[in-house]
């Protein structure tokens, strides 16, 4: 089975060095908004959060406990839908909706979970992806509670108070840029805990050996719907998040498919079980998605002399560039797969592993 | 009465069509264990190419297959020999990601070339209708169950009676007995999933008068013909032509009596029970 780079394990003794560096970055982030004005940095910043905590999420289930879900984006829109209905049709702020949304996405889970998981492997892919398309049919048909197809558009977010003083009134992009960071800060915190806890060395017992975990009196059935719980809450955190910083939502956005496999991907190319694996994942998808949409990379390419913009090619590229970001995805898949197995990651860790033992 | 019998028919027709994306699904897994998530766009593939084939050179889309069929086949012997013969032995989360990455490149690359839009393939007997017993059904649908009928019954065959087609169910049955009776699996392999591909790719064409073709129109047909197989049993390609009819038939039935935005939601429900109570289908053997 698959083991994780023995650079990675190894390291948890922290040196100091890597304390103060840790320390150091989480300092540079939380000062950020002061120290860059652009507001497409900042854009850029909370789109990459947001997958990070898509990817950890998904990282608790899929990478720790190797139950391999495509069907993620369930518990997103679930969380998406709840904050922004009842943002909408009841004037709950999303503050209380987000909890609400965790909620639902917890009970939904056990539910899913304990039908799901006496599946195996391929079945269980299939199952995930067959709950998750049942939950898009039905929010897309339910018309009178979730708008269906039209979606949900936040028309008014009202300011946050905290006992009368108004803390933010979310006019700027930097309260959600903050409100990004912590969750972040929230779930890498909870992965480090799980990882290095009794409860994720059964999650890891269950995915290297299912059969002897259970013979080694580990109840599969309860400790595969805890990764999943703890799992489908977050990523119904990230799918609350997502919706009111974007302001709208439709099924066809936060249910579908894509979305799922978005996420399966985050981890893949950053690196499957891995803590970092999916910051990493989230730094290589979200920067160049971003580029290719916004076509600095066409820009770039006829600026720097390499196409010429009158030509075929430059036209071409000018035009579609922006719509390849989906294409840009499935070829690093394929590429990770084929010569990464591991992740960009563990391809990186192994690479410095064997530099090392060349030189020993 | 009139509207179930009509519903059930056109059911059964459109259940033709199901059976054969679930039995190209079926031979890849059987043959190489490995879930092919791109088939529907192999199958969105078989439309663009029958489109492309009726508007330039006004070939019929019914007629085309006879250029669609060796066209996929090159091209999922192609797609076997390149990626997936490399996974073959790599854990089965990698072999799903790999064949959605593959899916992605295929939509993403045809939706660059030729747009999003929805494109409409009119002949002039699209919206013709035919009248069996009385009760009056489209007649496309009709001629491409009839086609279906004998590609199936000429698939049947060759598995069943020519040296290749035993070849390719004794890899299924067994990879390494197979290897070792002087098979080459490989080529098996090959051949496998060439023959799932043009048969993805041949519904695509058989839809394509009664369907929107577009880029995206795949992934329900992957998710289709992933009911269709567990339905009827992973590797079984006698399950896979019933679960294909019974689809048809749960759609149909379905769409009329409770609304067409709910038919997905009956097929998805179906799809899970089949998996929580028989999860080897209705013709697998029961050790899943």
């Amino acid at each position: 089975m698959r083991m994780l780079p023995q650079s990675l394990v190894n390291k948890r003794g922290a040196s100091p060095v890597r304390v103060v560096l840790t320390l150091a970055v989480v300092a540079l982030l939380f000062f950020f908004p002061r120290l860059v004005e652009s507001t497409y940095a900042l854009h850029i910043m909370i789109l990459i959060f947001i997958s990070i905590i898509m990817g950890s999420s998904w990282n608790i289930l899929g990478g720790y406990t190797g139950q391999y879900s495509v069907g993620h984006a369930a518990y997103f829109g679930v969380g998406a839908y709840m904050t922004m209905m009842l943002l909408q049709f009841k004037q709950i702020p999303p503050w209380y909706g987000m909890w609400a949304g965790m909620a639902a996405a917890l009970l939904t889970a056990l539910v899913i979970g304990t039908i799901c998981f006496r599946l195996r492997g391929p079945y269980f892919v299939l199952a995930s992806i067959a709950v998750a398309e049942i939950f898009r049919v039905t929010t897309l048909n339910l018309k009178e509670i979730t708008n269906g197809a039209e979606g949900i558009l936040a028309t008014e977010l009202p300011p946050l108070r905290i006992g009368g003083t108004v803390i933010t009134d979310f006019l700027t992009k930097v309260p959600f840029y903050y409100a990004g960071l912590v969750c972040v800060l929230l779930i890498i915190a909870i992965s480090l805990g799980v990882q290095h806890s009794k409860l994720g060395y059964y999650f890891q017992a269950i995915r290297e050996d299912q059969d002897a975990a259970h013979s080694l009196g580990i109840n599969l059935t309860v400790y595969k719907n805890a990764a999943l719980a703890i799992s489908a809450v977050f990523t119904s955190l990230a799918g609350s998040l997502y919706a009111i910083y974007v302001g709208f939502i439709d099924p066809t956005t936060v249910l579908a498919l894509d979305l799922s496999v978005q996420i399966v991907l985050i981890c893949i190319i950053g690196g499957i079980g891995t803590i970092f694996g999916p910051v990493i994942g989230a730094l290589v998808l979200i920067p160049l998605s971003e580029a290719l949409r916004s076509n600095v990379i066409a820009e770039g390419l006829i600026k720097s002399g390499l196409v010429n913009a009158e030509s075929g090619v430059g036209t071409f590229l000018t035009d579609h560039l922006s719509h390849a970001h989906v294409l840009i995805y499935g070829i690093l898949v394929v590429i990770v797969i084929l010569y990464m197995p591991d992740g960009v990651l563990g391809f990186f860790s192994n690479l410095a592993a064997k530099r090392n033992r060349g030189n020993a | 009465m009139t509207i179930f019998l009509q519903s059930l028919i056109s059911g059964i027709l459109i259940g033709g069509v199901y059976a054969l994306i679930g039995i190209g699904l079926t031979i890849i897994f059987g043959v190489m264990r490995v879930i092919n998530f791109a088939h529907g766009d192999l199958l969105m593939l078989g439309m663009y190419a029958t489109y492309f084939l009726f508007t330039l050179l006004g070939v019929d889309p019914f007629v085309s297959i006879v250029f669609t069929i060796p066209l996929m086949f090159l091209y999922g012997g192609v797609l076997q020999k390149v990626f997936i013969n490399r996974i073959l032995n790599s854990l089965p989360q990698n072999q799903i990601l790999l064949t959605i990455g593959l899916g992605l490149i295929m939509s993403n690359a045809v939706m660059l070339a030729f747009t999003s839009d929805y494109k409409i393939l009119t002949t002039s007997y699209s919206s013709g209708s035919v009248d069996i017993l009385g009760i009056s059904v489209s007649q496309p649908l009709v001629i491409s169950f009839v086609i279906t009928a004998a590609i199936t019954a000429l698939l049947y065959w060759f598995l069943l009676k020519t040296d290749t087609g035993q070849a390719i169910r004794a890899t299924a049955q067994d990879r390494e007995a197979a290897q070792l009776m002087g098979i080459n699996v490989k080529r098996m392999s090959i051949i496998a999933f060439g023959l799932g591909a043009s048969l993805a790719g041949t519904a695509g064409a058989l839809i394509s008068p009664t369907y929107y073709i577009f880029p995206q129109v795949g992934s329900s047909f992957t998710l289709k013909a992933f009911v269709i197989t567990v339905l009827g049993g992973m590797g079984s390609i006698v399950g896979a032509t019933l679960g294909g009819i019974l689809i048809g038939i749960a759609e149909s039935i379905g769409g009329v009596y409770l609304g067409s935005g709910w038919k997905e939601v009956i097929v998805f429900v179906l799809f899970l029970l089949v998996l929580l109570f028989k999860p080897s289908g209705l013709m697998g053997k029961s050790n899943a």
